[in-house]
């Protein structure tokens, strides 16, 4: 077993050092050097990053592991978190500091560390004048140190720490300008709405943890079985588990209905949007259903409503994508839709009737871990590459604000363009391989589902759609943009150029991995190759590509590029014509299909109107009773009160009537 | 006596000294007073923690030598008595009261249950002291005299183990408190004072009856008469256990549940007898919100899981789990909701704790062990997060003299530090993990949850409860948050003096706690530990009282049963 291993903890402990050190001496010792500790701890984290993947492959040619170990598995438990009840009984609880690298873990660690630390590279040309320049690294680091905490935990409340930490750097980042209101709201919006997923999420792990007695992935996993033992009596059972933890995974990727906080994310510094709310946190909610997989698989129900919901969000923001004006939101809705698509593929993971074999489980798991990484690269590539242009241009991204910066920009224009090939998913480059996969998945559990066959072929034809109007928006943005006549905002004055290398390197290098990732991964199998080893997971059976489909997806995404060049360059003015034609359409899109404004009326007005009316309530009715029974000795001395009045003719008044009642009494008895 | 019994004493003693030292030395002389303050908590903080750490590293293992097998549970046996011998390490011989057959001792001692909250009423100390420091100007002996006072009081209900000295520093707590509120409390400062004071001495009274309604049935039963808890205890469970004396019994512990839930409910306090607790809270000084949410708050809930639960095990269970969690329940929304609608920071926060405590209480009577761990522990992080809100609250307030959310705006433009202070003790009472609220709050949750998911075909109402009530502890405490320091900026008037963001003596006051909110998040397991073998004594005395009940059920069950045989022939 490899050295790395020993190592596992340094992955998330470098970057909180370096977040713990910025925060205290940033603002006053390191100031403009407060990247420093962020850049080199993450950037040692990506090195380790690596070390553990090329060590868990080595972990692959080792024969069968010895009694008690799992295969290309390792654990490293550092110490107990906490432990209470009564040990050798059901109740009780004990949650260990384990962190575990197998291929699943690899894979993201690579991912988040990675492109974190080429985005921590640009932001210090980004954000190289703020005044909060060391609170954005410390959280930055921080942010990493949680990310990689939660695809490093080996069981289900690390997982939850890490995910709260990621949710905190959120909030920190989104409402990084505090004081422009619109971020202080984004900020708040953020946190509340992934904490309703989040807490359906704790209500599910703590259903684990009864059933299971244990939150660690292998022993729940183990006890699979008798979960499905369990189900003759309680048939609920396992989809309860995995649509509640559906939920906090719906909350972190923003899926429809939680999906409102993702675009009022983009308030925050681009470098953000592109790090948190494009490449890596959003796909957290990915990871912990690829990571349950055994559990998803085994509940249809729970795989229907995932994929339902996966394709419904991605169909959804895509029409909304279509008439964004601002770049980052066309961005934010388009990641939105993505993460649909890996929702809809994971969803696609229906277990066959019982064997081990499994191809469409590890098909679907592959398409959805695959497009996460392929779109990690590009998407945070598209968001760079548009906070470059906002750089430039004083702040605007207003796209009706500028167009034609192909000159003022070259090089961003052509990493937005790899970018916007890839998402696009024109054949050859990253995107055109992992969609392709997704498709495939659920073409494949439209044969395979019995029941609900005919759902998954409506969500099939649903992510076909989606593919044609990514591209269309997608090349509207870059036409918008780069295209057409060169047209700058005042804002920018005259300091509209390229932005510096400290950026554009970054961008040089992800335009890289956006263009070729795919290739080199997917068609040569290198990918799924790697993730099948991952335990609990089925192995694949070697499977061709269905050429037909991929021609498909091929003509829906050319028919949406050219139809944004048509739109876009050759009729500029027909775009307008169309949304005064089709006005309803239009405002329904623009508008964001007025979900906000729903739940604003029928969800937040009333919750602050129950607490206005708690509030009376608490001191109209509670407080004034206990006033009340505290007015009683008071009120039964002032009614007795009259009887000591001082009178003495009363008082021998009131003797002889006691006296001669007291006599009749004695006289009869 | 050992090193041990001495600290036992002098945790008690030093602060009844300093009070005394302090309220004769004269209002004058302010800054000596403060300086003895400071030196005093220091020391008991020192002592609190060395006890501990003593405590931590005792050898219990021979507590529960007994084992499953048995059919008597442990009972209380705490460590460190003054007074105690060589043949009875865990009693005492120091008698007040002789009566008779029996008599009212001096016991003190320590054990998991209270080790940790004598930490946390020692730790808060040394805030309070340094928070009124330019706060209280008038009668400064008077007021540190009765904060010494309200010290020892709340150590010594901690430190009892005798039920009627229990219930005198129970009582007296509220003088020192009372005073505190009436004399340098806000506009309302006397109406609130009567109201604390006589809403929750008339539950206080009750208690007492409580009380010796068990001395005296164990008495009448068992003729020894008694005020020891943990011989109470033992006794009480010998007598459970004998199935001839159950029906006598079943009617005491319901009266004696009924009557110590009366006073420790309102204390707690669980909806909907919380009322007296926003107005004294907002009325109060700063010290005085920081030692009330801080540790008197938890004396209820102690009181709960020292006295309710082991005295009164079957109606506990009968009873009280579904009354209390209901209550608790309803009081985490209720608490939460009217927490939002609030406009004076500190009302936000006393109602936030009516919620917080809910949360608590659904751990403790869901009547697991962990459910049971998760409640002390939340005890323990409620007392430090919301008195760091008290304590940030009232910085805020000597700055600007107003509370009201809608007068202020931005200030984390104002004073950066003070507001990285407000949002990390803001993060730690949403229960973020690595912070200290984490862990308690989900131990209480899992304790609920697995209450609720083992009876078959019930929906986990509770459980929904208490999760929904993460979602509006952030809810109200991140809306105040964006409300107070985000946005624009927006001062009240502060009549032109400059005002400075985080000053040292602040900070001293502010980073203890804030140290011990990370090292819990982060390593909670020697507190849980040390608290283990206690925790598991109580869970011991639930789970016979659940096993009396699923008995009683099936012999009634089978009674049925047979009745409905005889009916057929």
């Amino acid at each position: 077993m490899s050295e790395v291993f020993s190592y596992l903890w340094l992955i998330p402990a470098l970057p909180l050092l370096a977040a713990t050190v910025t925060a205290f001496f940033g603002p006053r010792f390191l100031k403009h050097n407060s990247h420093w500790p962020c850049v080199a701890s993450v950037a040692l984290s990506a090195l380790l990053s690596f070390a553990v993947f090329f060590a868990v492959r080595g972990t692959f040619h080792e024969g069968p592991p010895p009694l008690g170990e799992r295969a290309n598995t390792v654990f490293k438990t550092y110490y107990t978190w906490f432990e209470a009840g009564t040990p050798g009984t059901p109740d009780h609880l004990q949650v260990g500091l384990t962190l575990r690298a197998d291929p699943l873990t690899a894979i993201m660690l690579i991912t988040v560390t990675f492109i974190g630390l080429l985005i921590a590279i640009y932001s210090i040309g980004y954000m190289h004048d703020d005044p909060g320049y060391p609170r954005f690294f410390a959280a930055v680091a921080l942010f990493i140190t949680s990310m990689t905490l939660l695809v490093l935990g080996d069981n289900f409340l690390v997982l939850f720490a890490g995910w709260e930490g990621v949710g905190l750097c959120s909030y920190l980042l989104i409402g990084f300008w505090y004081s422009k209101p619109a971020a202080a709201a984004a900020a708040r919006k953020a946190f509340l709405v992934t904490r309703i997923g989040d807490a359906g999420m704790l209500l599910g792990i703590s259903l684990l943890w009864f059933k299971c007695g244990s939150l660690q992935y292998d022993a729940v996993f183990a006890t699979l079985p008798a979960l499905k033992a369990a189900q003759a009596t309680e048939p609920w059972l396992l989809t309860a588990i995995c649509l509640l933890l559906f939920c906090g995974a719906a909350g972190k990727s923003a899926q429809f209905p939680l999906h409102v906080w993702l675009p009022d994310a983009m308030e925050g510094p681009t470098p953000v949007s592109a790090l948190i709310h494009a490449a890596t946190m959003v796909t957290a909610g990915v990871y912990l259903v690829a990571r349950c997989t055994p559990l998803f698989s085994a509940a249809p129900d729970a795989q229907l409503v995932v994929a339902c919901i996966g394709g419904f969000t991605a169909l959804l923001a895509a029409l909304i994508a279509l008439t964004q004006t601002d770049l980052k939101r066309v961005l934010a809705y388009s990641t939105l839709s993505q993460l649909g698509y890996m929702f809809l593929a994971l969803g696609s993971a229906v277990a066959l009737e019982d064997g081990a074999e499994q191809p469409l489980v590890i098909l679907a798991v592959t398409a959805a871990i695959f497009h996460l990484h392929t779109h990690a690269f590009f998407k945070a590539l598209l968001f760079l590459s548009a906070g470059s242009v906002m750089h430039a241009m004083g702040g605007v991204i207003d796209m009706r604000k500028f167009s034609g910066l192909k000159k003022v920009m070259p090089t961003t224009r052509w990493t937005f363009l790899c970018g916007a090939v890839a998402l696009a998913g024109l054949p050859i480059f990253s995107g055109f391989w992992s969609k392709d996969e997704i498709l495939a998945a659920a073409y494949e559990a439209s044969h395979v589902s019995k029941p609900f066959g005919g759902v998954y072929i409506v969500l099939f034809l649903a992510g076909l759609i989606t593919a044609g109007l990514t591209s269309f928006y997608t090349f509207r943005a870059y036409f918008m943009t780069f295209e057409g006549e060169e047209k700058i905002p005042h804002e920018a004055g005259h300091h509209a150029h390229e932005s510096p290398p400290v950026m554009t390197v970054p961008l040089q290098i992800l335009a890289f991995f956006a263009l070729f990732i795919g290739l080199i991964l997917g068609p040569t199998h290198l990918f799924g190759g790697f993730l099948e080893k991952t335990p609990d997971l089925p192995k694949t059976v070697e499977e061709g590509h269905n050429w037909i489909l991929m021609l498909g997806s091929t003509l829906f995404a050319l028919a949406g590029t050219g139809l944004a060049y048509y739109f876009y360059l050759l009729k500029p003015a027909l775009p307008a014509l169309l949304a005064t034609r089709l006005q309803g359409l239009y405002q329904l899109s623009y508008n964001k299909f007025y979900i906000d404004d729903l739940y604003d009326f029928f969800i937040v007005k009333p919750l602050v109107g129950a607490a206005d009316f708690t509030r009376i309530f608490d001191k109209v009715v509670v407080d004034s009773l206990v006033d009340v029974v505290g007015e009683m000795p008071p009120l039964v001395g002032a009614l007795l009160r009259p009887l000591q009045n001082g009178l003495v003719q009363y008082y021998a008044v009131t003797m002889m009537i006691g006296l001669t009642m007291l006599l009749i009494a004695l006289a009869r008895s | 006596m050992t090193f041990d019994q001495h600290l036992v004493l002098w945790l008690l003693g030093l602060p009844l000294l300093a009070a005394v030292v302090i309220a004769s030395l004269g209002p004058q002389r302010g800054i000596l007073i403060r300086r003895i303050s400071v030196g005093v908590s220091l020391l008991s903080l020192a002592m609190a923690l060395l006890l501990a750490v003593r405590f931590a590293n005792l050898e219990r293992a021979g507590l529960h030598d007994t084992g499953s097998t048995s059919v008597l549970p442990g009972t209380f046996a705490p460590e460190f008595v003054p007074g105690s011998t060589v043949a009875s390490p865990h009693s005492t011989n120091w008698t007040i009261l002789s009566l008779g057959p029996g008599s009212i001792h001096f016991y003190l001692g320590v054990d998991g249950l209270s080790i940790w909250l004598i930490v946390l009423t020692a730790l808060l100390l040394l805030p309070c002291v340094l928070v009124s420091w330019t706060h209280v100007t008038e009668r400064v002996n008077e007021f540190y005299a009765w904060l010494m006072i309200l010290q020892v009081c709340m150590i010594g209900v901690f430190l009892s183990f005798d039920i009627l000295l229990f219930y005198v520093f129970f009582e007296v707590s509220l003088v020192p408190l009372f005073f505190m509120i009436g004399i340098w409390g806000g506009p309302e400062r006397q109406y609130a004072a009567r109201k604390f004071f006589v809403y929750t001495l008339t539950g206080s009274m009750l208690t007492l009856l409580g009380m010796l309604w068990v001395v005296l049935a164990c008495h009448q039963q068992t003729k020894v008469l008694t005020f020891s808890i943990p011989q109470l205890v033992q006794l009480v469970q010998s007598q459970l256990a004998d199935p001839t004396t159950r029906p006598f019994w079943s009617t005491v512990q319901l009266g004696v549940f009924l009557l110590l839930t009366a006073g420790f409910a309102i204390k707690v306090p669980l909806m909907p007898f919380h009322t007296w607790l926003p107005l004294a809270h907002v009325e109060a000084p700063t010290a005085g919100s920081v030692a009330l949410a801080g540790v008197l708050l938890k004396v209820g809930a102690y009181g709960f899981l020292r006295l309710c639960i082991p005295l009164a095990p079957d109606v506990s269970l009968s009873l009280g789990l579904p009354l209390l969690t209901g209550l608790a329940a309803a009081g985490v929304i209720y608490g939460a909701f009217t927490a939002f609608a609030q406009d004076d920071i500190k009302r936000l926060v006393a109602y936030s704790s009516v919620s917080h405590l809910g949360l608590c209480m659904l751990g403790m009577f869901s009547l697991t062990a962990v459910g049971l761990s998760g409640s002390l522990m939340q005890m323990i992080n409620h007392g430090l997060s919301t008195g760091l809100l008290f304590l940030l609250v009232g910085m805020l307030y000597e700055r600007y003299h107003t509370r009201k959310i809608s007068d202020f705006g931005g200030m984390a433009t104002r004073m950066p530090l003070y507001a990285c202070c407000l949002v990390f003790t803001c993060l730690s009472s949403v229960g973020l993990p690595g912070l200290n609220g984490f862990v308690g709050e989900v131990m209480c949750i899992f304790g609920i949850a697995r209450h609720e998911w083992s009876i078959a075909g019930r929906f986990p109402i509770l459980a929904v409860a208490a999760c929904t009530g993460l979602i509006l502890g952030a809810w109200y405490l991140f809306t105040m948050l964006r409300g107070v320091l985000f946005g624009p900026v927006k001062e009240p008037e502060h009549h032109g003096h400059a005002i400075p963001d985080m000053l040292p003596r602040e900070w001293a006051a502010v980073a203890p706690l804030a140290l011990v909110c990370v090292l819990i998040g982060f390593y909670p397991q020697p507190i849980l530990r040390t608290m283990e073998p206690d925790v598991q004594t109580v869970a011991r005395i639930t789970s016979l009282a659940r096993t009396r009940a699923s008995e009683q059920a099936n012999a009634e069950g089978t009674s049925v049963a047979v009745q409905d045989e005889t009916e057929k022939r």
